[in-house]
């Protein structure tokens, strides 16, 4: 409980920070006249600038942090992510796909379709007849699938045109500049609507994390409710990365970060800590992009590579030490 | 010797078609006669000497050196998965390479190429030591992440330079893709006697890599002192790496590709395996390059783009037949 609360009140800082901070400096005064009156500098910066900005950071890092959460559940790895298994490179490929064939497509459904079609692959080519899959092996092969489609995604960078280019390279990156209230209701209506679904799906969720055989002794159809819960998970990621781009690391991180913080252990604690510290993570990340260099604007996926790195390669350590690696 | 026949034919078809296929076809005689009598007047024979050849140098140097790092890697972790590319070398190179060019300028490139070696020294070592190699066992689900992991990070940085200082983006394009289009423009010699150093030295310590890889227990047996090798394969890594990205900039997975090809042609006796390794990752790396000169006619596609496409595959069926735990 005390947890939940540290989280909650690092969030609303961070929110306030993030609003406040910037090339134009929002004084609490002005930040309480435009939000009272809707009048005033205060008003004009956050109705068309940081508050878009700001709440974008907030529902994209959130859908991130749960479906990386999700993920390490159902895998029962804190290394299993839709970053590093390739689904967000899918998810990226296919709306880098798009702008090059001229193709208007709603980005949410290109994100989706990229991400489910790599894990797809990922679950298909992971297999092997008559084994089990261990889930080394599909983070393997899911890493695998990551670089090709980088690679097919700097492919098609080369045909962009120089202008074009330049931008899909910031948008490949993972960028939240010029972000539209349009894409503040879809990050926060799909994304309120597919944790629903997964919170609904958390039972079955707790009985996967028993073993197979026993969720199976319970009545459970392992098969069908883990497809169900992955297929989530990566729509979940394909929500977040459809208005920020493929952030690197935030799904990765979130999860472990937000149990540590919050102290939660229990599933449904666990989910909502991944998705508050998503939220808290990208919101940081972003303010700390957006001032760490004086002038520049730097991509906010920047600055989680910077942050994330480290993290995994942190996690990397502790996972050897446990001997699990 | 029947199999290096084969090697040598392999790469002396690598050679024709690289020298006569792309935009300007070069029948194999024009591409003599320029060699024999150079006339700067024929345009055929200035596309041969200004532009085909110094590819093909470079396409030579980079392929072999990579060749030689990848199976060096392989042989020295256990593991199939290793590749100077996909644990991060390349980007440790061009990112060394990358900061010389913002903070000394262009002028100089040939002392700025200088500066792949350090860096690619600098990632070898953290790499190798991240991924739990001074335990004396690399996992490959480990070294695979902590590689992605230190690619990621070098992206960063090297994203973040490219964003603050506009200048250097034509160097990032230039030097920091994987390809051979620039080959005029780099120190190919200088490059070449490096990297062929670094064959050498992988020659010379073959056996003692070859006795480390049964097992630090066993090596120790046979009088092998574990870290002094390890320290010399990293040299030899860090050699052909570093000419491999000076004068091709990072080239993924064919470091990846090679080994299990040259064992299959060489058998199992590094040093053979070695040779087979540089033949094959030059013809390998010529075939890329020709490739992508080829598929998206007028324009090029890199030949690290190619290598990736080809190499992806690879490695999602080296990661399936590995059995994580087996290959400790």
């Amino acid at each position: 409980m005390r947890g939940a609360l540290t989280l909650g009140l690092l969030l609303f800082a961070a929110t306030l920070a993030a609003v406040m901070l910037g090339p134009v400096r929002l004084s609490p005064a002005l930040l309480w006249q435009g939000l009272s009156t809707g009048e005033g500098p205060g008003a004009l910066v956050l109705g068309t600038i940081r508050g878009p900005r700001v709440m974008t950071a907030l529902g994209a890092g959130a859908v991130l942090g749960l479906s990386g959460a999700l993920f390490q559940a159902l895998f029962r790895n804190p290394l299993a992510a839709p970053d590093i298994m390739g689904f967000t490179s899918g998810a990226g490929l296919t709306i880098i796909a798009a702008i090059a064939l001229g193709l208007s497509l709603p980005m949410p459904l290109l994100a989706a379709g990229g991400g489910l079609i790599a894990a797809a692959l990922v679950v298909l080519l992971s297999q092997r007849r008559g084994h089990a899959t261990p889930p080394l092996t599909m983070i393997l092969v899911g890493l695998g699938i990551g670089f090709i489609a980088s690679a097919l995604s700097s492919f098609l960078l080369t045909l962009l045109p120089h202008t074009q280019a330049a931008e899909a390279q910031r948008w490949l990156t993972g960028s939240l500049a010029a972000r539209d209230w349009g894409q503040v209701a879809q990050v926060w209506l799909v994304g309120a609507l597919l944790a629903a679904l997964a919170l609904a799906q958390l039972r079955r969720l707790a009985a996967l994390e028993l073993g197979e055989d026993l969720a199976a002794g319970l009545g459970l159809r392992v098969g069908r409710a883990r497809m169900a819960l992955a297929a989530t998970a990566v729509l979940l990621a394909a929500a977040g990365v459809a208005v920020a781009g493929p952030v690197p690391f935030i799904a990765l991180m979130s999860g472990p970060l937000g149990a540590r913080l919050t102290g939660a252990r229990r599933l449904p604690g666990r989910m909502l800590a991944a998705g508050g510290t998503g939220a808290l993570v990208l919101v940081v990340a972003d303010l700390a992009a957006r001032a760490a260099l004086p002038g520049i604007q730097l991509p906010v996926g920047v600055m989680t590579g910077l942050l994330g790195a480290p993290y995994l390669l942190w996690r990397l350590s502790r996972e050897m030490e446990k001997g699990e690696l | 010797m029947m199999r290096l026949f084969g090697l040598l034919a392999l790469l002396a078809l690598a050679l024709v078609l690289a020298l006569s296929v792309g935009a300007r076809p070069v029948t194999p005689a024009v591409a003599l006669e320029a060699l024999r009598a150079y006339d700067p007047t024929n345009p055929d024979h200035v596309t041969m000497m200004a532009i085909r050849l110094p590819r093909l140098a470079a396409g030579l140097i980079a392929g072999g050196a990579l060749g030689i790092a990848g199976t060096v890697m392989q042989v020295m972790t256990r593991n199939p998965l290793a590749d100077p590319g996909l644990l991060g070398v390349n980007s440790g190179a061009a990112f060394a390479l990358l900061i010389g060019a913002t903070v000394f300028g262009a002028a100089d490139e040939a002392s700025v190429a200088l500066l792949t070696f350090p860096g690619a020294a600098l990632a070898s070592a953290l790499v190798f030591v991240l991924g739990g190699g001074l335990r004396g066992d690399v996992g490959p689900v480990r070294l695979t992440l902590a590689g992605a992991a230190l690619n990621a990070l070098l992206l960063s940085l090297v994203t973040a330079i490219v964003l603050v200082r506009q200048d250097t983006l034509d160097m990032f394009r230039f030097w920091v893709a994987g390809s051979l289009t620039q080959a005029a423009s780099r120190p190919l010699a200088e490059m070449a006697l490096i990297a062929a150093a670094g064959g050498l030295f992988a020659l010379a310590v073959a056996p003692q890599i070859e006795a480390l890889s049964l097992g630090s227990a066993l090596s120790r047996g046979l009088g092998t002192k574990p870290r002094r090798v390890q320290a010399a394969a990293l040299a030899v890594v860090t050699l052909c790496t570093g000419a491999a990205v000076a004068v091709a900039g990072p080239i993924a997975f064919l470091g990846l590709m090679v080994p299990p090809l040259a064992r299959i042609v060489a058998g199992h006796s590094l040093r053979r395996e070695l040779v087979a390794s540089a033949l094959l990752g030059a013809a390998l790396l010529l075939f890329a390059d020709t490739l992508g000169r080829v598929v998206m006619a007028p324009s090029e596609v890199r030949a690290g783009v190619m290598t990736a496409l080809i190499g992806g595959p690879v490695f999602l069926w080296v990661a399936r037949r590995l059995r994580p735990g087996a290959t400790a």
